[in-house]
């Protein structure tokens, strides 16, 4: 399948791994990612205006038309800012957690388990909320770690808020909240959002935080990405 | 226009879009406000902005709000309190220091260069303490160079806000 990407910001700075990761996994499931050409920023959560916040966005998609029917977007503020600003529907906005069904995973080349491993899913807000907007398996991680052998620790923690929207306005709200699901989980926490990573990395010492992307690829045979 | 129904437009809704909230205050019981230990309510702030009262730059939701979402997906009627804040802020002029520099990023290049927004909100940083982050920070930021995004061409159909802000990259 070709899809349009939209990597957002972060994913060329702060969360190039993450970048990196998404294409990464999905080459090697036989699926083309290119860029929208010219792309600008989505605008995150930054704008009080909505009808200013829904223009970069609605940049982007007049960018992707005609190039792109299908968009792969896997920043959550990204993919939330992208499928509001889509009024009419005209493309098919993904995250990468919604291409992880049956098909992808009966199909993927499997050269590591996750036996004697455990895991903290953790998908914080914009994933999951509004529902407009949200991913259509909110197990997708669970199911992922549990079929290949991993242990799931951290299930009430997986909807908290890390705060990670406030780590550079009030930095002591940022590291109750994370503090707080660091404490209630267990084992290697996985996130998809950028800012979540961010937040959760800042203040989680020795434990791990990765990318869900590091999951998929360590059990694809990489080494040395858990 | 009343400050009220700026608002409240600012954040893409009706003032009777806002009539439907049956002050149940589920908002409140999941905010994630109360896990800092502040006590807040998504449900009086809502109010008092219908009301046409003033609110403070200090209230709670104002300061701490996350974005969660918490509310709108326990609201009986989605309504989206964190955007309604967000609008506030903008309102209020209660913008840190980074999202200054954020805005300054995507004024000049269209897009978030982080490397930038760091050197902007520098003095922020020192004063607030966040050094101490720059070595876990360093292990995974990206180093490139800014890209900058061509202007949007005026007769694109962006469906615009009229000119002033929306779709000046």
């Amino acid at each position: 399948m070709n899809y349009g990407y939209y990597p957002g910001c972060s994913l060329t700075g702060s969360a190039h791994k993450l970048d990196k990761g998404v294409r990464k996994v999905l080459e090697k499931q036989g699926h083309i990612l290119k860029e929208i050409p010219d792309w600008n920023c989505c605008g995150a959560f930054e704008y009080g205006d909505r009808k200013e916040l829904t223009n970069f966005s609605k940049r982007n998609l007049e960018k992707a038309r005609g190039l792109f029917s299908e968009i792969v977007a896997p920043c959550p503020a990204c993919y939330k800012n992208l499928k509001e600003a889509d009024e009419k529907k005209e493309f098919d906005i993904q995250h990468p957690l919604d291409l992880c069904g049956e098909a992808f995973l009966s199909s993927m080349k499997q050269l590591h388990d996750l036996k004697g491993l455990v895991f903290t899913p953790y998908y914080g807000c914009i994933l999951l909320r509004p529902r407009e907007t949200a991913i259509s398996n909110k197990t997708v991680m669970e199911d992922v770690i549990s079929r290949f052998g991993g242990e799931i620790a951290g299930e009430k923690v997986k909807d908290k808020c890390c705060g990670g929207n406030q780590i550079f306005i009030n930095k002591f709200a940022t590291e109750r909240l994370s503090r707080l699901i660091l404490e209630k989980s267990k084992g290697t926490m996985v996130v998809f959002c950028p800012l979540c990573h961010m937040a959760l990395k800042t203040f989680s010492g020795d434990r791990k935080v990765i990318y869900f992307t590091d999951l998929l690829l360590y059990i694809m045979g990489e080494k040395n990405t858990l | 226009m009343q400050k009220t129904e700026h608002i409240i437009e600012l954040a893409g809704y009706e003032k009777e879009d806002l009539t439907v909230c049956l002050g149940c205050k589920i908002c409140a019981s999941v905010c994630t406000v109360n896990d800092l230990s502040i006590s807040t309510s998504p449900q009086e702030l809502l109010q008092t902005l219908f009301l046409g009262k003033d609110i403070a730059a200090d209230n709670p939701l104002v300061r701490y709000c996350t974005g969660c979402y918490r509310c709108t997906h326990a609201c009986p009627w989605d309504i989206r309190v964190p955007e309604i804040v967000r609008a506030l802020r903008d309102d209020l002029a209660v913008g840190s220091p980074f999202e200054k520099a954020f805005k300054g990023s995507v004024a000049i290049w269209g897009r978030v260069y982080e490397p930038y927004v760091l050197l902007k909100a520098v003095s922020f940083l020192v004063k607030e303490g966040y050094l101490k982050h720059m070595n876990r920070w360093i292990e995974y930021m990206g180093i490139h160079l800014p890209h900058k995004v061509k202007a949007i061409n005026s007769s694109s159909n962006t469906g615009g806000s009229k000119g002033k802000k929306g779709g000046t990259l």
